[in-house]
């Protein structure tokens, strides 16, 4: 009753205004509700399917603090396991990816099949267990539920959750315009960088969608582009859509409920983009509207609770894992389209270096700026974040003809990327679903 | 007195260019590389390999002319890099400066380095290996490319050129 109360009044959700307790992101207790209710008691993303094509092949990963892997089985589908040996909890896979026939704990050699059944216990013989199969009673702990949309691998350590399509809802025609960008699908590629947030997970996921920082924290970035290009005599691929960087753009933003939050903003000149290349099959495969989404809008989806999907020069899957109140770790892989040209490959790779990593030229300052506001919000005398921008702009559900040309139905919206209205809808899925286990 | 060895040139070049960007000269570290030159910094791809196909796979540096360098500076020295205000304070520390091997006025050197880093975040040390492609040119010896490896994997703060 006590953690009701409290997490009540985080928020302030009155109609004039919105704004967020800055609590919510120093409070232990509120932590570790949210490992428990968010990330260990519901849907998360986990891999992507590219990253485990044969037989055999595993990621780790961690669903809020519980060391979990994802495997490929014989029968071609998905099985995701803590990652501990049943025997006496060892972890049993140390590594971030591998392939293996079966899995061995290096700590008194049991080992386990793709499936997770436990195929020996060294010395079984003398083990003088008082059980007909031991072995039977031994397989690994499989996570609550795993499924994938169109390549994109999520798991829940509980059972009891809808759908992962229901849950996804309606960002799964903006997931789309990401996938179909190849008929082949999309592949992450070798190589990723993982860099530490000190400060609060939400401050990334926040920052994922923000489209107001944009115009100041990357004006520095638009800046250098621009001196870059008329330096060297650029041209195509080779120069940086950096004119929504700046501004004077149409852009919007998007609740899609369940937390579930995008912008978007309008390419200045598209051709600049790995992705104009394929611009004729394009047209010939889908409606003119999907195509100008695809093509012409830069896009960052954030999936609630976390991981971000980033479509615009380059393109991105960026995930959060909470590690303590102050602390977060976030790993950034790009993911490309399989089968573009080699000129497309390495203008999306130079691309995602400029920008989206902490030895870049964008991520960077992004995380200065996360960790500025860490450091603000510790002035506790100073209470609340504003996240009102946006209030009489926002447009309720389907009324966005934009959004509904793709097929795809908001809980609210604005036409300006600006505006703040999506943090209402992840702070009050935030809430509520804190409140259901409180 | 007699000329300098290759050992004794080579560095020289290295420790001056630690030197320079602890110093913030940027101008006159900018002056060590040839205009066509390659700073590279792969990522890791494992626990063990970093990426080795620039092409086709990511990594955390990629910069193929000495005009990509530059804009590393212009961006430092524009004052509006959220990250980049205020600077941090570095030491770099390189050691084992081994020249590999020279022909056609090319040579291979490699070394190590650790970056003692001071700022706002605290201290860290980051450290790795430099592979070097140097050459001769009428103005003394200047980097062709620079390949580091960054043991570091999990990152802690902005990283820029003058980080690593």
């Amino acid at each position: 009753m006590q953690m009701r109360h409290k997490l009540a009044s985080l928020i302030d959700d009155s109609d004039e205004r919105f704004r967020v307790d800055r609590a919510v992101y120093f409070d232990p207790e509120v932590f570790e509700a949210e490992l428990a209710s968010l990330f260990e008691g519901g849907w998360i993303y986990l891999c992507h399917e590219s990253q485990l094509r044969q037989t055999g092949a595993y990621v780790t990963a961690t669903m809020g603090r519980q060391p979990v892997f994802i495997v490929r089985k014989k029968d071609g589908t998905l099985a995701g396991y803590i990652n501990a040996c049943s025997h006496r909890g060892a972890m049993l896979l140390p590594l971030q990816a591998g392939r293996e026939a079966a899995f061995t704990c290096r700590f008194h050699g049991w080992m386990f099949n793709l499936d997770g059944r436990c195929i020996q216990i060294k010395n079984e013989d003398s083990g003088a267990y008082d059980l007909a199969n031991p072995r039977a009673a031994f397989g690994l702990t499989p996570i609550g539920r795993i499924d994938s949309y169109r390549g994109f691998v999520f798991g829940s350590l509980r059972e009891d959750v809808c759908p992962l399509a229901d849950y996804l809802g309606p960002t799964r025609p903006w997931i789309d315009l990401m996938v179909d960008q190849s008929s082949q699908g999309l592949e992450v590629l070798p190589g990723s960088s993982t860099y530490v947030v000190r400060g609060n997970w939400k401050m990334q996921a926040e920052n994922g969608v923000d489209g107001y920082h944009v115009s100041t924290v990357h004006r520095v970035f638009a800046s250098t582009m621009a001196n870059r290009e008329a330096k060297l005599n650029l041209s195509g691929m080779q120069r940086t859509e950096s004119g929504r960087l700046t501004g004077n753009v149409a852009s919007g933003g998007f609740d899609f409920g369940n937390g579930h939050m995008a912008i978007w903003a309008q390419h200045t000149d598209p051709t600049r983009r790995p992705i104009y290349a394929q611009k004729d099959r394009l047209e010939r495969e889908f409606t003119p509207a999907k195509v100008d989404w695809m093509i012409n809008r830069g896009r960052n989806l954030f999936l609630f609770p976390n991981v971000l999907l980033m479509d615009n020069p380059s393109t991105q899957i960026r995930t959060i894992q909470p590690v303590s109140p102050d602390r977060a770790e976030v790993t950034v892989r790009c993911i490309a389209p399989v089968g573009e040209s080699q000129a497309a490959r390495s203008a999306r790779l130079r691309k995602f270096e400029d920008f989206y990593l902490t030895t870049g030229m964008a991520t960077t300052d992004d995380l200065a700026a996360l960790e500025a506001t860490h450091q603000g919000g510790l002035g506790r005398r100073a209470r609340w974040n504003d996240m009102a921008r946006g209030a009489t702009a926002i447009v309720q559900g389907a009324r966005n003809e934009d959004a509904a040309a793709i097929g795809c139905e908001p809980a609210t919206s604005s036409h300006n990327w600006d505006h703040e209205i999506m943090y209402r809808g992840f702070y009050r899925n935030w809430l509520k679903r804190l409140m259901e286990q409180a | 007195m007699s000329a300098p060895t290759v050992d004794a040139e080579v560095s020289a070049l290295v420790y001056r260019e630690a030197m320079l960007l602890d110093a913030k000269d940027w101008k006159s570290w900018l002056d060590l590389y040839l205009e066509d030159a390659v700073f590279w910094m792969p990522a890791w791809q494992s626990e063990t390999a970093t990426t080795s196909d620039p092409d086709n796979q990511l990594n955390l540096l990629y910069l193929r002319q000495r005009a990509n360098l530059e804009d590393r500076v212009f961006r430092i020295e524009s004052g509006d890099s959220f990250a980049s205000v205020p600077l941090d304070r570095t030491a770099h520390i390189v050691s084992g400066v081994l020249v590999l091997g020279e022909s056609n006025g090319e040579i291979e050197a490699a070394a190590s380095w650790l970056c003692h880093v001071y700022g706002i975040r605290g201290a860290f040390t980051r450290g790795g290996r430099y592979d070097y492609l140097l050459r001769r040119t009428a103005r003394g010896l200047r980097i062709a490319r620079k390949k580091i490896t960054m043991i570091d994997d999990k990152l802690e703060g902005p990283i820029d050129i003058y980080h690593v």
